[in-house]
């Protein structure tokens, strides 16, 4: 054992999803091709139980991300489940549905590979291992240490054993610091560590994020070969006018539908229940029948990051970059992001690799990251739609339409920055909205939150910490429930939050780590905090 | 002081499901953990440990994976690992199993101080490879234990039963299997990790521990597992009353059940 109190590592990656792991992947495989023979230390930590845990998308992932990452053969053998054969958009109505004859070149996504991204990061994981880097799960990066110039030279890791009273129980393991050359933060949508180094160095971009909430299922179905492959994407109901959402729905196997519903954060309703809608979602005529008879078997949230170009934040500063989901590097109209997380994955890890070649870790050197960066054609994808997002805050045929200019302009139309609120402002009160009385009974294909939130496998210690903060609980009843009618009630896909007699109860054991609520709470009254390392959800094919 | 801890991996129950055509363990996702139980035996050792400095052997017996779990102990704190694997220890029973541990801890050394076992694994629930091992060792046997001390090679213990617990006094040599209300195990540190991923572990094969192969796996088995099935979900009815009188409350759930026969 080491008789130093820290760790040393060289480079450490924070969070074990697409970004962070193809960092590591490509920082060891261009020092190798360039025969370097002492190679750096790479460490990933990752606060889920398992690497994949905490990672949720569609997916229908853009191969495009695997290029220079991967070999041939082990892009043949990425653990997909199936190819996309068959793609159909669809603007949905109550009880109609109209299918878009004509969708540009780049919406398509035939022959992409759609099924588990847990799936595809744990092969990445291991490809990564093989390479030398060293993967550790379970273990929360609660804390950026910096130098006395600013330099982030490391991060803490959260303790472990703290009892609900914040007192240190029998087992109490202090956090232990681990310092590195370059911290890169992979820590996906809203990260802890992210959020606050963006604010303390004042590292947004032009615009602050704005997100959309992803709910997702997989379904159990009688076994549908001729199926799979197909896939299916929708916009309009149950969403309204004025909010972007749509759903999916995937044929990933014979037997297995994933299916899931995008909502924007910047919806207005106060009474607005994105669990709900997903449920009306599943209930339309053109859904219904592909998960009829079937099973759900697993269930997640997550939020994105869909306010692309314009929200993008300085990706680098003294000591740290930003990759994947952490920057926004999701393309708005397509909301896809799993091959620009890749991308900027290559940029970092190539950096890096000239980096230690040179031995020179400065910012400066850094800055190499930005550039590279900025040449992937995954960064012209979120120019090209920079404002598609921004207007369809303005009304879907706004956006519709500002989708067709930019991809006919490459771009270029709009060319002013349109105007965007944050996702938490702009809530109407109760009495400016129409109730929602929509009803549906519960059903096995259709349950209540509380049944979904089973199937996510979401696990935390009970005797900790409560790690969603409600900051001023007397806003609560005094504001929030007059004006609001408490929307976190609603907003979360958990059903965290309850109300009870005279205060809002938090059942934080039900988290999915989606930060909606510090994202949507209309007062920012709500701080989403690390829990210990190793709590949260258990995702294993999402 | 020379301390051997048995662990054994096992499916997380808690996330478990059978398949109800086949009536077999649906593996599928599963995760594979340490034993809960064997966590507290881990745990007892590594806290003598602390106290009076001591060696911690972990021994596991099962398929090559099975060596995360050795890894996981020697990230907690323990100084060896030994993966007993081979396919002539397939199908083992809780005979066979304890014969060919108890040949293990002999290997490891031939007068350990203390061996340890949680009180039973999740997955079998038998309890019984603990008192097997010491049986075939030779050893004193003291089960579900709830507190331990030792010193100067005296141990003095409560072991619990099922009318209470006793306090017991004697000489090392011991073999334990130890309750959950021991101890809160430990977690592992980073460091631990990171000193444990790459530490050698030692894979025994029946060779290895010079194992009469008439003992072990299915042919040294005393029992057979002729079938698992899930037991019938038995019916039942759940009414909910709601009052804010308890005493309310209480007469309409005693009504109840009295008019159903269960009470009189």
């Amino acid at each position: 054992m080491s008789e130093k109190k820290h760790i040393e590592t060289d480079i450490l990656c924070v969070g074990a999803g697409v970004a962070s792991l193809s960092t590591a992947l490509s920082l060891l495989r261009t020092l190798k091709k360039q025969n370097v023979e002492k190679l750096p230390r790479v460490t990933i930590i990752e606060k889920g139980r398992n690497v994949g845990s905490h990672v949720l998308s569609g997916a229908v992932i853009d191969p495009s991300g695997f290029d220079g990452i991967l070999t041939p053969e082990e892009i043949q053998k990425i653990p997909i489940e199936a190819k996309v054969k068959k793609e159909a958009f669809h603007m949905l109505s109550e009880s109609a549905s109209l299918p878009i004859p004509w969708m540009p070149r780049m919406m398509h996504a035939e022959g992409f590979p759609v099924g588990s991204l847990t799936k595809l990061v744990i092969y990445l994981a291991d490809l990564c291992e093989k390479e030398g880097a060293e993967v550790y799960t379970g273990f929360a990066a609660a804390e950026l240490l910096e130098d006395s110039k600013g330099r982030v030279i490391g991060v803490k890791t959260g303790p472990k054993g703290v009892g609900r009273d914040s007192k240190k129980k029998s087992n109490y393991l202090e956090g232990e610091e681990v310092y590195a050359k370059t911290v890169v933060l992979g820590e996906g949508a809203s990260g802890f560590l992210t959020k606050r180094l963006l604010a303390q160095k004042d590292m947004f971009g032009m615009r602050r994020q704005s997100y959309a909430l992803g709910i997702k299922e997989i379904v159990e179905v009688s076994p549908n070969p001729e199926r799979v492959g197909e896939i299916m994407h929708t916009f309009g109901y149950p969403s309204d006018s004025q909010t972007y959402g749509g759903g999916f729905v995937y044929q990933t196997a014979p037997n297995q539908v994933m299916v899931g519903y995008v909502y924007a954060l910047d919806y207005t309703s106060p009474t607005a229940n994105p669990h709900k809608l997903f449920r009306r979602f599943k209930a339309h005529p053109i859904i219904e029948p592909y998960l009829r008879g079937g099973k759900i078997v697993a269930y997640g949230a997550k939020v994105i990051p869909e306010g692309g170009f314009f929200a993008v934040p300085e990706v680098y500063n003294d000591g740290v970059l930003i990759v994947g989901d952490g920057a926004g590097l999701v393309d708005s109209l397509r909301i896809k992001g799993v091959h620009i997380a890749m991308m900027s994955g290559r940029a970092a890890g190539e950096t890096l690799a000239n980096c230690w070649i040179k031995n020179d870790f400065s910012k400066g050197a850094l800055q190499q990251y930005d550039v590279k960066l900025k040449e992937t054609p995954g960064w012209q994808q979120l120019k090209r739609v920079k404002n598609v997002r921004a207007s369809f805050s303005k009304g879907i045929m706004t956006g519709v339409m500002s989708a067709g200019f930019a991809w006919a302009t490459y771009g270029a139309f709009p060319f002013w920055q349109v105007d965007i609120k944050r996702d938490f402002q702009g809530m109407k009160t109760l009495q400016e909205t129409a109730s929602d009385d929509w009803q549906m009974p519960i059903t096995p294909l259709s349950p209540d939150r509380l049944t979904d939130v089973f199937m996510s496998g979401t696990k935390h210690e009970e005797n900790q910490p409560c790690h969603l903060k409600i900051l001023d609980t007397k806003r609560c009843i005094e504001e929030c429930i007059p004006k609001y009618g408490a929307p976190c009630l609603l907003f979360c896909p958990a059903r965290v939050y309850a109300l009870e007699d005279d205060h809002i109860h938090v059942d934080f054991s039900n988290c999915l780590h989606c930060k909606t609520c510090q994202i949507k709470d209309p007062l920012q009254n709500i701080e989403w905090t690390l829990p210990q390392g190793g709590d949260g959800p258990r995702y294993t094919r999402m | 002081m020379h301390i051997i801890v048995c662990i054994k991996q096992v499916p997380d129950t808690a996330n478990v499901k059978i398949n109800p055509e086949t009536n077999t363990l649906m593996r599928d996702g599963v995760e594979s953990i340490i034993n809960p139980f064997d966590e507290y035996a881990l745990e007892e050792a590594l806290r003598l440990k602390d106290k009076h400095g001591a060696k911690v052997s972990v021994i596991t017996m099962g398929p090559p994976q099975a060596s995360v779990i050795l890894r996981e102990a020697l990230a907690r704190g323990a100084d060896e690992g030994i993966l007993l694997t081979d396919r002539a220890f397939a199908g083992a029973d809780t005979l066979a199993t304890s014969y060919t541990i108890a040949l293990a801890v002999k290997k490891i050394n031939p007068h350990p101080d203390l061996v340890f076992f949680g009180k039973q694994a999740i997955d079998g629930d038998t309890g019984q490879v603990g008192p097997g091992v010491a049986e075939c060792l030779g050893i004193a046997l003291l089960g579900n234990i709830k507190t331990l001390e030792v010193e100067n090679g005296r141990f003095r213990a409560e072991s619990a039963h099922e009318n209470g617990s006793d306090i017991l006094e004697g000489d090392l040599p011991c073999v334990m299997t130890v309750l959950k209300e021991a101890s809160s195990p430990r977690f592992a540190r980073l460091r631990g990790w990171m000193d444990a991923k790459h530490a050698p572990l030692q894979k025994w094969s029946a060779q290895d521990v010079e194992a009469d192969p008439e003992k072990l796996g299915l042919k040294g088995s005393a029992t057979k597992v002729v079938r698992i099935f899930s037991p019938p979900i038995r019916g039942c009815e759940l009414k909910c009353v709601w009052s804010t009188d308890k005493e309310v409350a209480l007469k309409s759930v005693m009504g109840t059940l009295v008019k159903k026969g269960i009470l009189e």
